[in-house]
C-alpha cells in the first residue's frame, strides 16, 4: 500500500507544474497581475492537488475496493502442466484427524477458530494447451467468495491451517483426472495434501459411479456430497449436500404446518424401474394419498423440464408440488446424494431416505432422525406402514426441522461451505466446539427453551450447611442481634458480614457476638446494594443465606427448615416473605403487589436461601443494564434477582412458613402512606424495566408455600421437627 | 480593476480555506507511518464476469442420470465388504414377536469369566431376554472364546451380538466374526465398523453387577482450594517428555493401555482458584473412575484415537473437556483457564449424569448396549438426542411411549412447554359390590377432570360405559399390578388415582395445581416413610415418623401418565408378579421407580387428617432388586399461600382447607 502511494505523490506534482505555465502566462503582461497569477495559481495547485489526493488514490486507506480485483476469469494466469508433472496418491482410506493433519499449523488462538487460505485462481491447460477442466464454475465461485468474506478467511499463507484450492472439483464429469490431480499436487502447499480441503458434490462417474471423487488427492480432505459409509473417513471428511439450483431460483415461503393433499410423494425422474414398480404397486393401493411424479413426455417449447413433472395427464410444478405432501421420497440414483433432498427441505417436506450406506450430509452434526425418515432399501414395501405409525405432531415437528435445516446448511453455497468449516474447527478445537442445540434446534425452540444451569437432581448433603450474608451499612446494634438469631440456626456453616459502609470503620473484633461458627468482615469499596450478592470467595457452601441486618423475627426453627426445603430444591430462591407481580389492564402494565394474596411469584431476598451460583450471575450474567441501574437507584436488587434466577431456570420460587410481619421497606413505611406508595410505584417500575430488559416475563405464578409436614397439625408440638414456625 | 482585484483576493482566501480543510486530514494520515496503518486482507476477486460463469452441472443432467444396475440392492451387497445394519443384521426376525435376546446357555462352552457371568446375568434380567431363541432377534454369544461356528443359530453371524471385554490392546477374537456384532471395550475407531459395532468402557472383573455406587457429587461448584488438573494418557514420550512444560503442578499419570497407573508425578495445584477444574485425562479405566470416584472431575479427554463408550449416543463433548493431544502444551493452560463458570458447572453435573444413567454397574452397561442396537433395528422408533443426553438419560426415557420429548415428564423446560391443562381419573375400586358413586361424581365435577376410569376386580360387575357431565366413565375388569397399565386411551398428561373409599375434597383442585409445577413428581397426600431397621438389618416401612416422609400413598396422588409406561415395561415381571400375588405394595413399588427416575422425593399436600394404614413388608425385597435403596426423604409439606393465616377467611382461595 505504501508504495503506490509514494509513486504517485511524486508522478502528480510535476504534471500540474507542466499545465500551469504554457497556458496562462502569454495571456498576462503587467507586473501586478503576473503577481496575482503567480499566487492564484500556486493556490490553485495546492488545491487541485489536494483534490487529487482526496478522491483519486483511495488505496491508501481503503481496503476492499481495492484488494478486490475487478478482472474478468478469463484474464486469470494459464499454467502449463507437463505430461510427467508428479501425481499425487490415491486417497488414503485410513486417514483421521489425528494421522493425516496437522495440527500444529493451527495453533491456539484466542477465538478458537481455523485460518483458512485460498489458492489464487489459475486456468490449466496441457501440453498442448487444452484446458484441464472449467476454470470455475459458478457455484464454486461464491463457495470462494463466501470463505473469502468470513472469519476464517487469511490470505497469509504462513499463518493459514487449512487451504481451499481454487481449483474446481465439484462435479467430476467436468475435470480431467488425472491433470487435475497433476495440478493439485504443484500448490504451494501441497505436502502430500496435507490440510488441503477439496469440496466436491459429484463424484463418480459411469457406469459404476464410485461414492468418493475419484481425482487422486493423498491426504486432503474431502467435503463431499454422497459419501457411503465405505468411502467416508469418519471424522475426517465431511459429508455435504448437493446443492439444488433452484434453491436460488425458487422462492418458497414456509408453509404452516396443518394436514397436507398427499401423504407421500415421488418426484424423483431418473428412477431404477425395480423402484418405480415398487413405488407404483403402492399408488395403486393407496390411490388418493401416494403420489409418483414422473417426467413430462409432451411439455410444449421453451417450458423448462426440469420445473415440471407429470402423472398421467396432469403436469405439476416443481417444486412446489413438494409442499402439497407430508413425505417426499428421496431414492438414491445414479449416485447416493441427490440435489432433490435440497428441493425437499425446502419445501418443509419430509424426507424419505432409500439409500442405504449413504451418509446423510452433515451427519457428523445434525440429527437426521429429527428431520427425516431413513428405510433401509429391502423395507421398501413397509414403509407406508412405517410411515403411517408417525404420529401427525411428530410429522409436523419434522418438517419444521426440515425447513430449519435447509434454510441454516442447505440454501446456499455459503451456508454449505459455512457448516464444513465449522466442523473441522469443532474438531480441531473440540473444547469450545459448538452444541448439539446449537446446531439442530430451530430458532424458535433456541428462544423459548430454557436450560437451567442446575439440572442435576441433586439434593446437596445437610452436613454441608449453609452461609449467611449479612449486608450492613451502621445499625450495628440490630446486625448483633440478627448475628446471635442466625447464629442458633443448627445448618449455619458461616457468617459473613458485608460492611457497605466507607466512612465508618466496622467494631473492634472484641465487641461483635462471639458465636459457635467463624464470622468474617468483609469491607467494600463502594455502597453498593450489589455487594450483597457478590461471589465472594469467603463463600464455601452451595447454600447461600442472604439476610438482612434488621430481620430478627424469624426463628432458628423457621430458618433450619428454610435450608432444608432449599435442599430439595437446590436451584430455586427460597424466601420468606413472598410478593406477586400483576398485569394491570388499565394501564397496560405489570403492577407490584404485596397485600395477602392467594399466589407468590418473588421472595424478597431481605432473607432467602439460594445457590451461590445465582451471585455469580447476578455479577457477571445480568443482562443489560440491570445491576447498574440498581445500584443507582438503590432498590429492586431482589426484584432483579428474582427475574434473574426465573429466567434461567423457568421456575417459580418457594415461599416458606406462614406470613410474619417483617420489619422491611415496604413495612417501615406504614407511618406515611404516601412513603408506602411511592415505594410500591418504584417497585412497579422496576418490574416493568427489567421485563423489559429480559425482552419477556419470566416470573412463574404459584400457589403454593411449603410448611413443615406437621405444621398445624393435631399433633404434639414437642414431638414435632420444627415447632417454632409461624410464632411472632 | 478594484473590484476584480477584490473579487480575486475572495477567491484566493476561499481557496486557502478550502485547502487547509481538505489537506489537513490529508496531512495527518500521512503522518502516520505506513507499518502502523491496518493491514488489509486481499479477498477473493469479485470476478466482472462472474454471473456469467457456467454452473457446475445442468439441472437437466442431475434428473437425466441413468441408474446403473448396482441400484440393485442385492447388486451392492454382493460388492461391497463389510458390514451395516442394513445389510448385515436381519431386522425382520425383530417384527413378529419384538425385540427379544437369547442367551446360549453356558454350558455350550467352556467355563467363562465372571465378568461374562455378570454379563449374562444382566441380561438374563432385562425385559428383551427370552428362552426360546425361534423367538429372538438377537442372539448373544457367552463369552468371547469359543468357536462360534458350532453354534447351532450361527448364520454366519448374523443377529449375533459377542462382548468383548479386554482392552483394546488384545489380540483380537480368535475365529472369524463374519457378520457378528461386537460390543468392544474401548475399541480403535479404524477396527469398529461404524453404526454397527458398539463401543463399550473398559471395567474391570469385579465391577458391580447392579446397582453400583452413586455418584459423590457434592458440590456443584468446586470449592476453592480442590482444584487439580491430573491427566491421564496413553504412553507417549511425547506427553512424558514435556510435562517439564506443563506448570509446575500436574498430576501426571501415565498408563498403559490397561488404564493402570505406572508413575505419578504431584508437585501441587496447577490453576488459580477461580479457573481449574478437576480434570484427568483419558482412558475408559481413568474415564470411570473419575466419574465415580473423583467426584465431580471433569475428564479432559485427549483425543489420540479411541473410540468413546457409548459415542453413538452419547454426546461426549458435554460431559468432557476435548482436546487433541498434539495440542496438548499450547492449548491446555489457556483452554482450561478460560472455562467459564457455567461450562464447569454444566460439564461436572453432566460427568455425575453419565456415570449414574450408563456406567455404573454392569447391568446398566449392558442394557445400554441393548438399547442403543434396538434403536438402530426400529430406527423411526429410537430416541432422540435430549432422551438420552438429559437426566433421567436413555433407558429410563422408553421409546415405546413416545419419541416426542414434549410427551415425557421431564424435558418440559427444556423444550419450553407445560403439561396438559387436565387430568385423567382412575379409581381402584377393588372388589366392592356397588360402584363408587359419589367419588366418581365428585371427581367428575372438578373443572380440570377429563375422564374418569374404574378398575374392578370381581367378575359379574355391572361394567357400563356412560358419561357424566361430559365426562366419559370407562370401567374395566383389573388385576392389581394393571392399575399402573399404560392404557392407551388415556388422553392426559396427568392422571389422579384413587381408591374407591378415599375421598377427593376440594384440595384435589391445589394438589393439581401444585402437579403442574412438579409434573416429574408424584403429588399425593398419605405419607409414609422408609428406614433402616437396626435390629432386623433390613429396611422397614413405617407411619410412626410423621415429620418426614418418601413415598406418597396411590389412593389419592397424581403423577404423569408415563409412569404407567415404566412401571409396565420397565420393571421386570418377577416384580409385579409379586405385586399381583401379595396383592399389595403396587403402590410402594410406583413410589420406588419414581424416586428411581427422578431422585428426588414426592411430593405432599395438605389434607384431611390421615386414615388407618395397613403395615407392608416389600420395602426390602425391591431394594434389593433396585440393588439400592432410590427412596428419598422429605420434610415438607406445600399448603396454600395463605393458610391458617391471620386475615379473613373471604380473602382465602382455599378457605375450605383452613378447617383442618
Amino acid at each position: 500500500v505504501c508504495k503506490e502511494e509514494t509513486v504517485c505523490v511524486s508522478m502528480c506534482a510535476p504534471v500540474k507544474y507542466n499545465i500551469r505555465g504554457p497556458a496562462l502566462i502569454p495571456r498576462m503582461k503587467t507586473k501586478h497581475r503576473l503577481y496575482y497569477i503567480t499566487l492564484f495559481s500556486v493556490v490553485l495547485l495546492g488545491l487541485i492537488a489536494t483534490g487529487v489526493f482526496q478522491f483519486w488514490p483511495h488505496s491508501i486507506e481503503s481496503s476492499s475496493d481495492w484488494a478486490v480485483e475487478k478482472r474478468s476469469v478469463h484474464d486469470v494466469p494459464v499454467v502449463r502442466l507437463p505430461a510427467d508433472s508428479p501425481l499425487p496418491e490415491r486417497g488414503d482410506l485410513s486417514c483421521r484427524m489425528h494421522t493425516c493433519f496437522d495440527v500444529y499449523r493451527c495453533g491456539f488462538n484466542p477465538k478458537n477458530k481455523i485460518k483458512v487460505y485460498i489458492y489464487s485462481l489459475k486456468k490449466y491447460v496441457d501440453d498442448f494447451g487444452v484446458p484441464v477442466s472449467n476454470t470455475i464454475s459458478r457455484e464454486y465461485n461464491e463457495l470462494l467468495t463466501a470463505i473469502s468474506d468470513s472469519d476464517f478467511y487469511t490470505d497469509d499463507i504462513n499463518r493459514a491451517c487449512l487451504f481451499v484450492p481454487s481449483i474446481d472439483v465439484l462435479n467430476q464429469n467436468t475435470l480431467r483426472i488425472k491433470e487435475t490431480a497433476q495440478a493439485l499436487a504443484q500448490l504451494a502447499r501441497w505436502d502430500r495434501g496435507t490440510n488441503q480441503l477439496l469440496f466436491n458434490m459429484l463424484p463418480g462417474e459411469p457406469p459404476d459411479y464410485n461414492t468418493a471423487l475419484d481425482v487422486p488427492r493423498d491426504r486432503a480432505l474431502l467435503a463431499g456430497g454422497g459419501f457411503s459409509t465405505w468411502t467416508y473417513r469418519q471424522g475426517y471428511d465431511v459429508s455435504i449436500p448437493v446443492y439444488s439450483s433452484l434453491s436460488a431460483e425458487v422462492d418458497l415461503p414456509e408453509r404452516g404446518p396443518g394436514p397436507r393433499r398427499y401423504f407421500l410423494l415421488s418426484s424423483q425422474m431418473a428412477l431404477h424401474p425395480e423402484y418405480r414398480s415398487d413405488l407404483e404397486a403402492l399408488q395403486a393401493k393407496h390411490e388418493e394419498s401416494v403420489l409418483v411424479l414422473e417426467k413430462c413426455t409432451n411439455l410444449s417449447e421453451g417450458v423448462l423440464s426440469t420445473r415440471k413433472r407429470c402423472h398421467k395427464d396432469q403436469v405439476f410444478d416443481y417444486p412446489q408440488v413438494l409442499q402439497e405432501a407430508s413425505f417426499c421420497m428421496v431414492l438414491r440414483g445414479a449416485r447416493l446424494g441427490q440435489a432433490v433432498l435440497s428441493d425437499v427441505l425446502q419445501a418443509g417436506c419430509v424426507p424419505v431416505i432409500i439409500a442405504d450406506s449413504y451418509i446423510l450430509p452433515f451427519s457428523e452434526v445434525l440429527d437426521w432422525k429429527r428431520a427425516s425418515v431413513v428405510i433401509p432399501e429391502e423395507k421398501m414395501r413397509d414403509m407406508y406402514s412405517v410411515l403411517r405409525s408417525i404420529p401427525q405432531r411428530q410429522i409436523e415437528e419434522m418438517q419444521r426441522q426440515a425447513r430449519w435445516f435447509w434454510e441454516a446448511y442447505f440454501q446456499s453455497m455459503k451456508a454449505i461451505a459455512m457448516a464444513t468449516l465449522q466442523i473441522i474447527n469443532d474438531r480441531i478445537y473440540p473444547y469450545a466446539a459448538i452444541s448439539y442445540e446449537e446446531w439442530n434446534d430451530p430458532p424458535a425452540v433456541k428462544w423459548s427453551s430454557v436450560s437451567n444451569p442446575l439440572f442435576l437432581p441433586l439434593i446437596p448433603p445437610q452436613s454441608q450447611g449453609f452461609t449467611a450474608i449479612v449486608l450492613t451499612y451502621d445499625r450495628v446494634e440490630s446486625l448483633f442481634r440478627v448475628i446471635t438469631e442466625v447464629s442458633k440456626v443448627p445448618s449455619l456453616s458461616k457468617l459473613l458480614v458485608v460492611w457497605n459502609n466507607q466512612n465508618k470503620n466496622p467494631p473492634e473484633d472484641s465487641l461483635w457476638p462471639k458465636i459457635r461458627v467463624p464470622l468474617k468482615v468483609v469491607r467494600t469499596a463502594e455502597n453498593k446494594l450489589s455487594n450483597r450478592f457478590f461471589p465472594y470467595d469467603e463463600i464455601e457452601t452451595e447454600a447461600v443465606l442472604a439476610i438482612d441486618d434488621d430481620i430478627i423475627m424469624l426463628t432458628a426453627d423457621e430458618l433450619q427448615f428454610g435450608y432444608e426445603v432449599w435442599r430439595e430444591f437446590p436451584d430455586r430462591l427460597v424466601g420468606y416473605p413472598g410478593r406477586l407481580h400483576l398485569w394491570d389492564h388499565e394501564m397496560s402494565k405489570w403492577k407490584y403487589e404485596s397485600e395477602w394474596t392467594n399466589e407468590v411469584s418473588m421472595v424478597l431476598t431481605g432473607v432467602a436461601f439460594y445457590h451461590k451460583y445465582f451471585n455469580y450471575l447476578y455479577t457477571y450474567k445480568m443482562p443489560g443494564d440491570i445491576k447498574n441501574w440498581v445500584d443507582a437507584h438503590m432498590n429492586c436488587e431482589d426484584i432483579a434477582m428474582n427475574f434473574l434466577v426465573a429466567n434461567v431456570t423457568g421456575k417459580a420460587v418457594i415461599k416458606v412458613t406462614p406470613r410474619k410481619k417483617f420489619k422491611c421497606p415496604e413495612c417501615t413505611a406504614i407511618d406515611g402512606l404516601s412513603l408506602d406508595q411511592t415505594h410500591m410505584v418504584e417497585r412497579s417500575e422496576c418490574i416493568n424495566k427489567f421485563a423489559s430488559v429480559f425482552g419477556t416475563m419470566p416470573l412463574k405464578v404459584v400457589e403454593h408455600r411449603a410448611d413443615p409436614v406437621l405444621y398445624k397439625d393435631d399433633f404434639p408440638e414437642k414431638l414435632k421437627s420444627f415447632p417454632n414456625i409461624g410464632s411472632l | 480593476l478594484l473590484w476584480r482585484r477584490k473579487y480575486l483576493w475572495l477567491i484566493f482566501s476561499a481557496s486557502w480555506l478550502l485547502l487547509v480543510l481538505l489537506g489537513a486530514p490529508r496531512l495527518r494520515q500521512l503522518a502516520i507511518p505506513p507499518s502502523l496503518r491496518p493491514r488489509t486482507l486481499t479477498s477473493w476477486p469479485r470476478w466482472l464476469d462472474q454471473e456469467l460463469l457456467p454452473n457446475f452441472v445442468e439441472p437437466e443432467e442431475l434428473t437425466k442420470d441413468p441408474c446403473p444396475p448396482s441400484c440393485s440392492t442385492r447388486q451392492w451387497q454382493r460388492q461391497r465388504p463389510g458390514c451395516l445394519m442394513e445389510t448385515c443384521f436381519d431386522t425382520s426376525r425383530c417384527q413378529s414377536h419384538g425385540f427379544k435376546v437369547f442367551v446360549y446357555p453356558v454350558g455350550l462352552t467352556q467355563p467363562i469369566s465372571e465378568i461374562h457371568h455378570k454379563v449374562l446375568a444382566s441380561i438374563e434380567g432385562s425385559g428383551y431376554h427370552t428362552a426360546n431363541p425361534e423367538e429372538a432377534c438377537l442372539f448373544v454369544l457367552p463369552g468371547d472364546a469359543l468357536s462360534p461356528q458350532l453354534l447351532p443359530l450361527w448364520n454366519g453371524g448374523q443377529n449375533h451380538l459377542i462382548f468383548h471385554l479386554h482392552p483394546g490392546s488384545w489380540p483380537d477374537l480368535g475365529f472369524d466374526l463374519g457378520q457378528a456384532m461386537l460390543a468392544r471395550a474401548s475399541p480403535k475407531p479404524e477396527t469398529l465398523r461404524l453404526g454397527f459395532d458398539v463401543a463399550l468402557p473398559l471395567f474391570p472383573q469385579s465391577y458391580p453387577q447392579r446397582g453400583g455406587s452413586r455418584g459423590q457429587l457434592a458440590h456443584l461448584i468446586p470449592p476453592p482450594g480442590e482444584d487439580l488438573l491430573a491427566f491421564e494418557s496413553q504412553l507417549d514420550a511425547r506427553v512424558t517428555g514435556s510435562s517439564n512444560h506443563l506448570d509446575q503442578s500436574t498430576i501426571l499419570i501415565i498408563s498403559d493401555h490397561h488404564g493402570e497407573a505406572s508413575e505419578h508425578h504431584r508437585d501441587g495445584p496447577l490453576m488459580s482458584e477461580e479457573s481449574g477444574p478437576r480434570a484427568l485425562g483419558f482412558s475408559d479405566n481413568i474415564l470411570l473412575s473419575c466419574f465415580s470416584f473423583q467426584a465431580g472431575c471433569i475428564p479432559v479427554l485427549l483425543s489420540s484415537g479411541w473410540e468413546l463408550p457409548f459415542s453413538e449416543v452419547i454426546d461426549w463433548g458435554t460431559a468432557t473437556i476435548m482436546i487433541d493431544e498434539r495440542h496438548l502444551l499450547q492449548v491446555m493452560g489457556p483452554a482450561l483457564q478460560e472455562l467459564p463458570p457455567a461450562r464447569i458447572l454444566a460439564l461436572r453435573q453432566q460427568t455425575q449424569f453419565l456415570w449414574d444413567a450408563y456406567f455404573s454397574s454392569v447391568e446398566k452397561i449392558v442394557h445400554t448396549t441393548l438399547e442403543i442396537i434396538r434403536d438402530r433395528i426400529f430406527r423411526a422408533a429410537a430416541r432422540p438426542w435430549l432422551l438420552w443426553n438429559a437426566p433421567p438419560g436413555g433407558l429410563l426415557a422408553l421409546p415405546t411411549f413416545s419419541t416426542q420429548p414434549g410427551d415425557f415428564p421431564f424435558y418440559y423446560l427444556q423444550r419450553g412447554s407445560r403439561p396438559s391443562g387436565k387430568f385423567s381419573a382412575l379409581i381402584w375400586v377393588g372388589a366392592l359390590d356397588q360402584p363408587p358413586l359419589k367419588l366418581i361424581q365428585e371427581v367428575a365435577g372438578s373443572q380440570h377432570c377429563a375422564q374418569v376410569w374404574s378398575g374392578i376386580a370381581k367378575r359379574g360387575f355391572p361394567t357400563p360405559t356412560y358419561s357424566h357431565r361430559g365426562v366419559t366413565l370407562i370401567f374395566l375388569l383389573l388385576q392389581k399390578s394393571d392399575r399402573f397399565f399404560p392404557y392407551s386411551a388415556i388422553g392426559t398428561d396427568a392422571i389422579l388415582s384413587l381408591d374407591a373409599h378415599s375421598s377427593l375434597s376440594t384440595s384435589g383442585l391445589l394438589s393439581f395445581v401444585v402437579w403442574q409445577s412438579f409434573p416429574e413428581r408424584i403429588v399425593g397426600f398419605q405419607t409414609q416413610s422408609h428406614f433402616w431397621d437396626e435390629i432386623k438389618g433390613s429396611w422397614g416401612y413405617t407411619d410412626q415418623r410423621p415429620n418426614e416422609f418418601s413415598m406418597v400413598l396411590m389412593d389419592a396422588a397424581f403423577y404423569h401418565r408415563y409412569y404407567h409406561v415404566l412401571f409396565t415395561h420397565f420393571l421386570p415381571a418377577p416384580l409385579r408378579d409379586l405385586v399381583d400375588e401379595l396383592s399389595e405394595c403396587e403402590d410402594i413399588l410406583m413410589n420406588f421407580l419414581v424416586a428411581e427416575v427422578t431422585k428426588l422425593p414426592p411430593i405432599k399436600v395438605l389434607q384431611h387428617a390421615q386414615g388407618e394404614q395397613p403395615s407392608r413388608d416389600c420395602i426390602s425385597k425391591f431394594a434389593s432388586w433396585f440393588g439400592h435403596m432410590p427412596l428419598v426423604h422429605s420434610q415438607l409439606r406445600l399448603d396454600p399461600v395463605l393458610f391458617k393465616d391471620q386475615v379473613s377467611v373471604l380473602r382465602k382461595k382455599y378457605r375450605h382447607l383452613e378447617r383442618l
